[in-house]
């Protein structure tokens, strides 16, 4: 009995303009999440009425959760983030959740795909620091409240993302190893027990039933709904501290000339 | 075999990065387009009907309590009216009853007034009358039984003497 721990499988590569492109367990993933959503989201909205009743009530207090969360994290005037929110919040609870079906890899157990979306954190940072406060001022703010932690901003800088990307991958990655451990040593545990049985009987490991179920609740579902949850929570308090409510802003010359012109 | 090969287990493949970006995108515009703007805009605007609503019973509330507070008032000022009224035509009536018992007991003192004086004229003619009969009847008699040297005059004055005599007692 073997047990390799590797990365997601590739499927095939093609070669684009040269440059070799694989399709890999993680690609096929995103697109079933992608198209499972939008189909269930299809479903849930099909008939949406004034006077709610049966699923629309869920949907409707799941939204409204989103967005009372939003709110209370990153102030009302940031309220236009929270599809944002609840979009990455649905590809990564779900991504997590469709590595269950074993037909496809989690999503999120690819560091490639949690990178990505911290990435996309960062940048609506980046992007909202340059905006609200002008790039000069936001270059300048890496040398406060000293000259000498310049080094150490950028370090933390590049540091969030990198850690955001490796708990979320770290924990459902490291879910899934375990229970392919977990599995692999039931199935010697049962050889071990009923191996000298002759026939297929010998061959079924029966400590597999069951006994995973209790780890996989805590390891798949739990953790993908906190990881995804943590997730969430951290793009919402870096967005939300970069996108600081409009009275707290420095008042600049673009928009004093745009308020003077209009 | 049904993987070419594996990728690395900790490592990054820019073309999957790609790939989580590009689907972030179309869910993050589809998600948007079909489920958190139509639910949030029906929340809101089921909330903002139901708070127009609240407002709006609210306001009619108030008029029909201002309302009430008013006819409340008209009513009541209504029957303070009624009852004056009531009250000074008891007392115009009052006045005007004793004014007419007034009257008609004038009218009664007057009426008798006049009776009694009537009656005392009458009364005096009456006594006179009778004097001057009297006195004649007794003349006569007295011519009749006494002899013819007695003088009428002196008799008459006689008579006529004793007659207011008893006439006096009489009154």
């Amino acid at each position: 009995m073997d047990l390799n721990i590797t990365g997601p499988g590739v499927y095939f590569t093609f070669h684009l303009f040269g440059i070799p492109i694989s399709i890999s367990q993680t690609a096929v993933a995103l697109l079933a999440v992608t198209v499972l959503l939008i189909v269930l989201a299809f479903i849930v909205t099909r008939r949406i009425e004034k006077r709610p009743a049966g699923l629309q009530v869920i949907v409707e207090k799941l939204v409204n959760m989103l967005y009372g969360l939003v709110e209370s994290t990153m102030g009302k005037h940031n309220l236009k983030f929270a599809p944002y929110i609840g979009t990455l919040f649905l590809s990564s609870f779900f991504g997590s959740m469709i590595g269950l079906t074993k037909i496809f890899a989690s999503t999120t157990g690819d560091l490639s795909v949690t990178m990505a979306w911290a990435l996309v954190t960062t940048a609506l940072v980046w992007y909202s620091n340059i905006k609200n406060f002008g790039f000069k001022a936001w270059l300048k703010g890496f040398t406060e409240p000293i000259v000498v932690m310049t080094p150490m901003n950028i370090v933390s800088e590049i540091a969030n993302p990198i850690s955001m990307a490796f708990r979320h991958f770290g924990n459902v990655a490291g879910g899934s190893v375990l229970m392919s451990v977990v599995y692999a040593a039931l199935a010697g545990l049962s050889s071990l027990i009923f191996g000298w049985i002759p026939g297929i009987i010998g061959e079924i490991p029966f400590f597999q039933v069951g006994i995973p179920a209790i780890l996989s609740i805590y390891f798949d579902l739990f953790s993908g709904f906190v990881q995804a949850f943590v997730f969430c929570l951290l793009t919402m308090i870096y967005v939300g501290s970069a996108n600081p409510p409009r009275e707290e802003l420095p008042v600049r010359k673009k928009k004093a000339k745009k308020k003077k012109s209009t | 075999m049904l993987f070419e090969k594996f990728e690395s287990f900790v490592g990054v493949n820019f073309f999957t990065m790609i790939f989580a970006w590009i689907n972030l995108l179309i869910l993050y515009l589809v998600l948007r387009k079909i489920l958190f703007h139509p639910i949030k805009n029906m929340i809101d605007s089921r909330q903002k009907e139901i708070d127009d609503m609240y407002e709006s019973a609210e306001k009619d509330r108030d008029a029909a309590k201002e309302m009430r507070e008013c006819y409340e008032q008209k009513l009541e000022s209504a029957t303070e009216e009624s009852e004056e009224i009531l009250r000074s035509a008891q007392r115009r009536a009052l006045l005007r009853e004793e004014e007419i018992l007034k009257q008609a007991e004038e009218e009664a003192r007057r009426t008798r007034e006049r009776a009694e004086e009537q009656i005392a004229l009458e009364k005096r003619q009456a006594i006179n009358d009778i004097k001057d009969e009297v006195s004649v009847i007794a003349i006569q008699i007295a011519e009749a039984v006494v002899a013819r040297d007695v003088k009428a005059d002196e008799h008459e004055k006689l008579i006529d003497g004793f007659i207011d005599t008893m006439g006096d007692q009489n009154d």
